[in-house]
């Protein structure tokens, strides 16, 4: 892995391609999605759809963009909420300690303690086709890990000279961890937040192919996939490998994206653990 | 310089799994304080399970699903008001929830779970038809790739930038980056469907009767997919923190001694690396056990994790609420597993917590 | 010499994809050797639990059990045959009390013996509310069940009915099994059933449900001694474990198994059904109640492109709720033309005009509604979306929503949905009375899928009252065929398609197959198996 220092920037360049696809492609075809062709579904990948034609006919070129767009977006809603709610937990929970801080931490390991999937499964099964309940059941069960690591940030910054003066100059615990703590853990706390995206593009996809998640006739990764199991019989293997080459693409350039600027931001201090 | 971290790990920091924490402390018997934190962490997990079950059935009240759909299936759609107000009086499905809740604590505790709508038999018989199936699958799948991890990685850092460690560390990366259901869909459309090499569904041919080579040959896709889901994880785990331990000073002491380069690997190195990888193992168990439920759903596995799915797509709810409290159960004694492996084997982890 | 199955009824042409393949061909792994005589099928759906109360068989379909008559096989109506009985119901000539006669020295599974109790206990609990019985609505018609002696019972119904035959499909217990009252769901018989059917359960493990041949059957050992159910609900890994040859039969979805029309040593088959999907129209919507939307969606939609394009051609439209199959109580000129023009002029002449969007708006009110239909079946999925493209076509816009059914049910009322009808198709009264009878508008009466586009014809009600009652075939097709002239005319639903359910078989040494009119419901318990009990060995 000599060419480490090229995953960031080739991993923004990927995201920064992929970003501009599924948001360009589909408002440039301004092909109506409600309009179908089933005597068209199937066809092979050919210049005039160079993904092919999915089962009801449309270009999957564009279908899969549409598909991207919708994973993307609610992947990002749901890293935004898991975020900030970890923050905040993380956060306080540090700030408070004692009780609080066991409790929290608790909890955390509880949540921790359920297979994600499954805590999504059950709550997608009971509102089922709910987008609501699909963001939930995203957001509710990855903001542990953020609350852990603005935790630990904010533990270590805790003893920092800076904090010891504040509160010695007479600032409130909360003021303390408004004005000091937080800030210094926001840069975790945001690359936090974007290794969480593919985590929730995966959790989106995932149950979407199970049919729990978003309705079929919606494009997104997971009802795209689901869809290519039985397109692959019927000889559609396009249907299988585009919508599957652009999950993991999105997940391998966010999770550059996501390493490459956490070494960044701790490489001073883990240089001087490590060597 | 050290190799990057895993980039989709769950826990940036490995040693701080619950219950453990590296400070250097005296170890006056590491076994009573291993069964110390095992009593701890079962109290702990007492609060969690009946977390759960609030939560589920709480959630089932909030939601506007219908009980009677499950056992009515196709019916449900067409049976008059009355004759439906006259079955959901006859099964009690119209109680409050936490009655409802209460109830079915005091069956579990009798040890009658009540009867799978989905399946049609009680839940025991459907949890004890299909837990040995998962277990196998699971079992099988996590000794795969924990001795491909131990191998694979050991090589990938004893001989750092070779062949073996230009070829798997970057399928790690990539591994980390698909999906289970889409391994298990590669899978299906290469080795199935492609090249027609192995079975892809189910525990045996169709009428062919239960037999071990049969079910081994049908097992191979299925455990492979399930490792490979898990494999990249402990893979770069076991790489990383060898090259760590490669890197201190009694290994380069060892090293110094002229012993020999297998020796200083499996010897020295190893040991010391083993600890940060049976912490990853635990953290990745609940990921095995979602990476079962795909894997049983793409490959017709009847085990219980397939079960999850049917119960939640027909709103199956009495098993559906016996199969999450069971996962749970199983993840919470995995990880405690693994911090009691963690305490016995290193002298520097202290048991509180 | 091995004859391939051999379609002793005549399979309808466009039913079946015959392809003669040579004799000797490799059946496939599963019915090598010494298994000759066992059958290996894979089915799309668990087992229902094997309990008549609980609704198992109640079209005829099962196994383990039998009904006091059983269905006879044919492309056309399927005539009923006496089974339990020993000849047809008679009516006392108003249809409202019938009779049967039982059939003598008939032994269930479990060594006792069959009489008259047993008749009046499976009935009875059927109808119990402490049974909490999903079928009993099916039955609502029957005010009681007698014993008039041993080998005689009576049932007495609360009105007129004349299709009464056909309610006696209902798979016979053992009076002993159902003595104690209680709900059908715990009973012992849904895992252990007691019948006198010609198979016997001998297993059901994880995904296998084995039966053997019932050697004690009044009817004769069925010559297929064994028969292996495996459940495998995904329709791809079915395909693929029917291809690799592990299965010597399975139901699958008309494109895929279409798919292995050519392959050596296997048989594409369709067998007609009653089973159709339709677009309800809630009347109390401004869109969907309006007549003209009515008519324009009917003449909007193009059925020959659905039934070419995503059944595969197995299927044909349907333009009322009454198949070609039921003869002269179908009216063929009961139809609508694919004509969008037409459909445009009609809404314009209404007053529906198109708005900016290209959607039609009248009175301020735009012509869109909301769709439902089932996430998980990929037909529905595919007929509502080519519905909602059709409609747009004319300027009126479908919104789809996937809806899980537990909330479809109570949303009927508000909003369309894609519904699949013909459950108990062995009249043209099930077919259609609870469809379209007006009483079943009034709340209370019935459920949502009664009559859910609220068609309340006065004419529709008279016909199909005059139909029920009377016992005289020619009056009973013609009252349908008013039924279906006035459906045309003003349509409470765009009907949209028959389907043909589509088997694939792997040849075998078996003669015997003959197709059978199918209801909604189909797996392999229906498909080329539903009569197994006749099947003949020419190995």
């Amino acid at each position: 892995m000599a060419d480490r220092d090229l995953r960031l920037p080739l991993g923004v360049g990927v995201l920064v391609l992929l970003v501009a696809y599924a948001t360009l492609v589909p408002w440039v075809a301004g092909v109506d999605d409600r309009v179908t062709d089933f005597s068209a579904a199937r066809l092979a990948p050919s210049p005039g759809h160079p993904f092919g034609t999915d089962s009801a006919g449309r270009d999957l070129f564009v279908r899969t963009a549409a598909g991207l767009r919708v994973s993307l977006l609610i992947a990002v809603v749901c890293a935004a909420l898991s975020t900030v709610l970890g923050a905040v937990v993380g956060a306080v929970s540090a700030a408070a300690g004692g009780w609080v801080d066991r409790l929290v931490m608790r909890l955390v390991d509880g949540i921790n303690a359920v297979p994600h999937l499954l805590l999504g499964i059950v709550l997608v099964a009971l509102f089922r086709g709910s987008l609501v309940a699909i963001v939930a059941s995203i957001a509710l069960t990855h903001w542990t890990q953020v609350a852990r690591i603005v935790r630990a940030e904010v533990l270590s910054l805790r003893d920092r000279p800076h904090v010891d003066a504040a509160v010695l100059g007479g600032a409130s615990r909360w003021r303390v961890v408004h004005r000091h703590l937080l800030p210094a853990a926001l840069p975790q706390a945001l690359v936090a937040a974007v290794l969480l995206l593919p985590h929730a593009v995966w959790h989106e996809s995932t149950l979407s192919f199970l049919g729990l998640g978003l309705p079929p006739h919606r494009p997104s990764l997971g009802t795209l996939l689901e869809e290519a199991r039985s397109s692959l019989l019927l000889g559609g293997w396009w249907t299988l490998l585009f919508p599957a080459l652009s999950l993991v693409l999105t997940t391998l350039a966010v999770a550059a994206v996501g390493s490459g600027v956490r070494q960044r931001i701790s490489a001073p201090r883990r240089g001087a653990t490590l060597r | 310089m050290t190799a990057a971290p895993p980039a989709l790990r769950r826990d940036p920091a490995p040693a701080a799994s619950p219950g453990t924490r590296a400070t250097p402390a005296p170890r006056p018997s590491r076994r009573r304080a291993a069964a110390r934190m095992a009593v701890r962490r079962l109290a702990f997990a007492v609060p969690v399970v009946l977390g759960v079950a609030v939560g589920v059935f709480a959630l089932a009240a909030a939601s506007p699903f219908d009980p009677l759909a499950g056992y009515l299936g196709d019916r449900y759609l067409t049976a008059s008001q009355d004759v439906q107000d006259r079955i959901a009086d006859e099964l009690g499905t119209d109680r409050p929830w936490y009655l409802h809740l209460l109830g079915w604590l005091g069956d579990l505790l009798t040890g009658d779970l009540g009867t799978s709508r989905s399946f049609g038999q009680p839940v025991v018989s459907v949890v004890a038809e299909r837990l040995p199936w998962t277990m196998l699958l699971v079992g099988v799948a996590l000794v795969l790739a924990v001795v491909l991890a131990l191998v694979l990685g050991s090589w990938a850092a004893a001989r750092r930038g070779g062949w073996v460690d230009r070829v798997v560390t970057p399928l790690c990366l990539l591994l980390q980056g698909t999906p289970p259901f889409v391994v298990a869909l590669g899978a299906v459309a290469v080795f199935g469907v492609g090249l027609s090499w192995l079975p892809v569904a189910g525990l045996t041919d169709a009428g062919a009767a239960l037999s071990a080579g049969q079910v081994a040959t049908h097992l191979v896709l299925p455990a492979t997919v399930l490792a490979l889901s898990q494999l990249p994880w402990l893979l770069l785990s076991v790489r990383q923190s060898l090259l760590g331990s490669l890197a201190e000073d009694h290994v380069t002491g060892a090293r110094s001694r002229g012993l020999a380069e297998r020796t200083v690997v499996l010897r020295h190195a190893l040991p010391t690396a083993l600890l940060p990888f049976v912490t990853v193992l635990g953290t990745r168990l609940a990921e095995l056990v979602v990476g079962a439920v795909l894997v049983e759903e793409v490959f017709s596995w009847p085990g219980l994790a397939q079960a999850v799915v049917t119960s939640a797509t027909e709103l199956d709810f009495p098993l559906l609420a016996v199969l999450t409290l069971l996962t749970t159960v199983a993840v919470l004694l995995g990880s405690l597993l693994a911090d009691v492996a963690t305490v016995l084997l290193d002298p520097r982890v202290r048991a509180d917590g | 010499m091995h004859v391939p199955l051999r379609a002793t009824g005549g399979l309808v042409a466009t039913a079946a994809v015959l392809t003669t393949l040579s004799a000797c061909s490799a059946p496939g792994t599963a019915s090598d050797g010494a298994d000759t005589r066992r059958l290996v099928l894979a089915d799309a759906y668990e087992p229902e639990p094997f309990n008549p109360v609980g609704g198992h068989g109640e079209t005829g379909s099962s196994k383990v059990y039998d009904g006091l008559v059983r269905l006879g096989g044919g492309t056309g109506l399927p005539e009923l045959e006496p089974a339990l009985a020993t000849e047809l119901p008679r009516d006392d000539g108003t249809a409202t009390t019938w009779t049967v006669p039982l059939r003598d020295g008939v032994r269930f599974s479990d060594g006792s013996t069959f009489d008259a109790a047993d008749v009046v206990a499976t009935y009875s609990a059927v109808l119990d509310p402490a049974s909490a019985s999903p079928i009993a609505g099916n039955y609502a018609m029957i005010d009681r069940v007698e014993a008039v002696d041993e080998r005689t019972v009576a049932f007495r119904l609360a009105y007129p009915y004349a299709p009464f035959p056909t309610k006696l499909l209902l798979g016979i217990a053992p009076s002993e099994a159902l003595e104690t009252p209680g709900p059908a769901e715990e009973s012992a018989l849904n895992t252990a059933p007691i019948g006198t059917g010609p198979f016997l359960l001998s297993e059901r493990r994880g995904d296998r449900t084995v039966y053997t041949a019932n050697p004690d059957h009044w009817g004769g050992e069925p010559e297929v001694r064994e028969l292996v159910v495996v459940y495998v609900p995904d329709d791809n890994t079915r395909a693929q474990r029917m291809a690799a040859g592990e299965f010597d039969g399975t139901t699958l979805p008309p494109l895929i198994a279409d798919t292995m029309a050519d392959a050596e040593g296997l048989t594409v088959v369709g067998h007609p059904s009653a089973d159709h999907r339709s677009v309800s129209l809630p009347a109390g919507d401004p869109v969907t109640g309006d007549p003209a939307i009515r008519l324009a969606l009917n003449s909007a939609v193009d059925r020959e492109a659905m039934v070419t394009d995503i059944l595969g051609g197995h299927g044909t439209p349907s333009y009322t709720p009454v198949p070609a199959v039921f003869g002269d109580s179908h009216d063929p000129d009961a139809a609508f033309r694919h004509d969008p023009d037409a459909a445009r002029a009609r809404l314009g002449a209404a007053g529906w005009v198109p708005g900016d969007d290209g959607i039609r708006v009248r009175d301020g009110v735009r012509a869109e509604f909301t769709l439902m239909y089932f996430p998980e079946e990929t037909l529905r999925r595919d007929l509502a979306q080519a519905f909602a493209s059709d409609a747009l076509a004319v300027g009126i816009e479908v919104d789809l929503a996937a809806v899980a059914r537990p909330e479809f049910r109570p949303r009927i009322p508000v909003d369309a949905g894609l519904l699949g009808g013909g459950d108990v198709p062995y009249d043209p009264d099930t077919q259609l009375y609870a469809a379209l009878h007006s009483s079943y508008t009034r709340p209370g009466v019935g459920g949502p899928f009664d009559n859910p586009g609220d068609l309340a014809d006065p004419a529709v009600d008279a016909a199909l009252d005059a139909a029920r009652r009377s016992t005289d075939p020619a009056t009973r097709a013609a009252a349908y065929r008013t039924v279906q002239q006035r459906f045309v005319a003003n349509p409470p639903a765009v009907q949209l398609v028959f389907l043909e359910h589509v088997y694939v078989l792997a040849d075998g040494d078996w003669a015997g197959t003959e197709p059978v009119l199918e209801p909604h419901a189909h797996g392999v318990s229906w498909g080329p198996w539903w009569n197994l009990r006749d099947w003949r060995y020419t190995g």
